[in-house]
């Protein structure tokens, strides 16, 4: 079953001289129980889809989408109210950056008590008070918090950033919603606790049947157990499709360029040796060029690339390029 | 940690307190006239009395030995006499601190009632009617002058109306003896036949100094509310708890609240001191025999030993509002809670 069917989105930021186009014309879906990964460089507007769905960007920003469906709703119709109802029961997200995305003034308990589900069993209310400091207790345990009492009875300032990002993941997952959104979940995270939200969130994809949508830059750490991959590249979607033809056969440039950037550790690294990278910079949101956003940076770019490409789609695998890199297939 | 805090607390205070006693002994040296009078408040005297005074003052020894021999005079509550009345300064504080501090502290406590639900009214209908309605009519409460409104006021409800009076704390027919100063507490304990219609008839007294004292702190609370809580429900932690699934209600009372709240109660602690020179203002106008008259008073008469011990107890007051409420700004904010070294 589709779970979530975006359409042409776009997301568009007013200045007082112009609009910027931060998101242009990204479209994507995601089946029941499946693992996608929206990467790309950072800029590239991977979050900012992430907080579109979500419903939580500011009223600076101005969303337009032909179609955003989840489970056959169209979100852009609902009321707000409504819209918060809906996504709050089944979609969840772990922001990118947690000390801010938590009350400084509220204790980290009463945070993450106050996202659980409202519990069915009826008790007395000493006994409801203790199931929930229960569920709390586990949940935080399940992130890999040991010392949950420290943890439970401080303040967002008083922990550390990979801690306040562990409770956000805990209270992501407090609703076991259906799907769920992670932006950049382990960033702050060292790497053993990297390695073990992984494994939770792998986990709780296979036995929970809970859809995730990735947001990252690390393609190593997704490539094996995510299903789909969306390329971004300054907002435009450049190339989509399933994880093992994306790093078998990319179509795109831009793919291709990330995939040449992952140091290959099998062969051994020179010392000092380079990596790949495309020349230059991404563009800044005020200057982007015409067409195909990555012309400038392109190693195929011709003439024809100042007319932005369609989006080719063939075996579930779509590029949007005017050259793609037909000739490396075997 | 927080012991330590309140002990950094008191220190402050302890050392502006010093610096006060500091300013007003030696303003009796700077004022005209003899500094001997000045600090004592006897006029020219005798030969005999003159070197009584001089002894009592130690005026013959350092003026270090002079300030802590000030010091112990004040803490003995001895504040010299007042060119004036005669009267000691310090007594004449006592009576009169309390209807300063009454006026006040209720003024105080209806810009409260009232400003910060209107700040909260008004950010909740951002740039609809009420939050436009509320806003003209701060800008208008805002810019008016304390004098003028309270004659305003007056001319209305006292002259045309004849709703309030217009002068005084109470009618001339009730006769309160002056327990704690303040005047609803001593009608209360004073338990007399009459007490219901006394009580009433003080509040009519009150209504319109409180309206007017009220005026200025209600509106820049009310703006100072409004504009936090705007500020603190653009941030990302609302928009995530939203997301989460609280509704606006739990959304605002859980979250947005707190954290606009404690901006405002460090802005009430420093309403304090302009609502102390207003008060004067007040006073004045509405003949309220307060500390803030009796001050202005003093200052037309050249009272110097008036004008140091009001001068005194009035700063004195305005220091100990501004910590206690930065005291409690920080018992209730977690963030400057571990910030130990104090700024004020």
């Amino acid at each position: 079953m589709q779970l979530l069917d975006v359409r042409n989105l776009t997301i568009e930021l007013r200045t007082s001289e112009t609009i910027i186009r931060a998101v242009d014309k990204v479209s994507f879906s995601l089946k029941e129980g499946e693992v996608h990964a929206l990467v790309g460089e950072s800029g590239s507007g991977k979050s900012l889809i992430a907080k579109a769905i979500v419903g939580v960007l500011n009223e600076r920003w101005n969303i337009t989408a032909d179609r955003m469906h989840w489970r056959g709703v169209d979100l852009m119709r609902l009321t707000p109210e409504q819209r918060r109802k809906t996504v709050s029961q089944d979609i969840a997200m772990i922001y990118q950056d947690p000390s801010r995305c938590l009350d400084p003034t509220a204790k980290m308990f009463d945070q993450i008590a106050e996202t659980l589900p409202e519990n069915p069993t009826k008790g007395f209310f000493l006994k409801r008070n203790r199931e929930r400091k229960d569920r709390v207790k586990a949940l935080i345990h399940k992130v890999g918090i040991k010392n949950h009492e420290a943890v439970l009875d401080s303040y967002p300032h008083e922990l550390s950033e990979g801690v306040c990002q562990k409770v956000m993941i805990a209270m992501a997952i407090a609703r076991t919603p259906k799907l769920l959104i992670a932006d950049e979940p382990t960033t702050a995270l060292e790497s053993t606790t990297r390695a073990q939200v992984f494994r939770l969130l792998k986990s709780l994809n296979q036995l929970k049947n809970m859809s995730i949508l990735m947001i990252s830059h690390e393609l190593e750490e997704i490539a094996h157990w995510s299903h789909g991959i969306h390329v971004l590249y300054c907002g435009q979607m450049v190339e989509a499709g399933p994880t093992h033809k994306i790093f078998s056969q990319p179509r795109h440039p831009y793919t291709q360029a990330l995939l040449k950037s992952l140091p290959d550790y099998e062969q051994g690294l020179a010392h000092k040796e380079p990596f790949y990278a495309l020349k230059g910079t991404i563009p800044t949101l005020q200057h982007l060029p015409i067409g195909c956003r990555l012309g400038p940076r392109c190693p195929q770019a011709q003439k024809a690339c100042v007319v932005t490409p369609k989006l080719t789609k063939h075996n579930g695998h779509s590029y949007a390029c005017h050259f793609p890199l037909i000739k490396d297939m075997r | 940690m927080i012991l330590d805090y309140i002990l950094r607390r008191l220190g402050l205070l302890l050392f502006m307190t010093l610096m006060l006693s500091v300013f007003t002994f030696s303003i009796s040296y700077l004022f005209p006239g003899d500094p001997l009078s000045n600090l004592s408040g006897v006029p020219s005297s005798n030969f005999a009395q003159h070197s009584e005074l001089e002894d009592k003052y130690l005026y013959n020894s350092n003026y270090f030995v002079q300030y802590i021999a000030f010091l112990g005079r004040i803490f003995q509550g001895d504040w010299g006499l007042s060119f004036a009345s005669g009267d000691n300064v310090f007594s004449h504080i006592v009576d009169l601190l309390p209807a300063t501090l009454e006026l006040s502290v209720y003024a105080l406590i209806i810009s409260i009632v009232v400003g910060v639900p209107a700040g909260i009214l008004g950010s909740a209908y951002y740039k609809r009617w009420p939050d436009k309605l509320i806003n003209s009519t701060t800008m208008v409460g805002y810019s008016m002058p304390v004098f003028w409104l309270a004659l305003l006021l007056i001319m209305v409800f006292s002259l045309k109306l004849g709703w309030f009076p217009m002068s005084g704390r109470m009618g001339l027919l009730y006769e309160i003896p002056a327990n704690t100063g303040f005047i609803l507490i001593d009608i209360a304990l004073a338990g007399f036949p009459y007490k219901g219609m006394a009580f009433l008839d003080a509040l009519r007294h009150l209504t319109l100094p409180t309206i007017v004292l009220a005026m200025y702190p209600t509106t820049v609370l009310v703006r100072f509310t409004r504009e936090s809580m705007l500020k603190v429900m653009d941030q990302s932690f609302i928009k995530t708890a939203r997301a989460k699934g609280l509704n606006r209600r739990q959304l605002i009372i859980h979250h947005a609240l707190r954290n606009a709240l404690l901006p405002v109660i460090k802005q009430i602690g420093l309403q304090f001191s302009t609502l102390i020179t207003l008060a004067m203002i007040t006073e004045v106008i509405f003949s309220w025999p307060g500390i803030g008259r009796w001050l202005i008073d003093s200052i037309y008469q050249r009272d110097y030993p008036a004008i140091q011990g009001g001068l005194m107890a009035v700063s004195l007051f305005v220091i100990l509002a501004t910590i206690i409420a930065e005291l409690t700004y920080t018992l209730f904010d977690p963030l400057s809670r571990n910030q130990a070294h104090g700024k004020v």
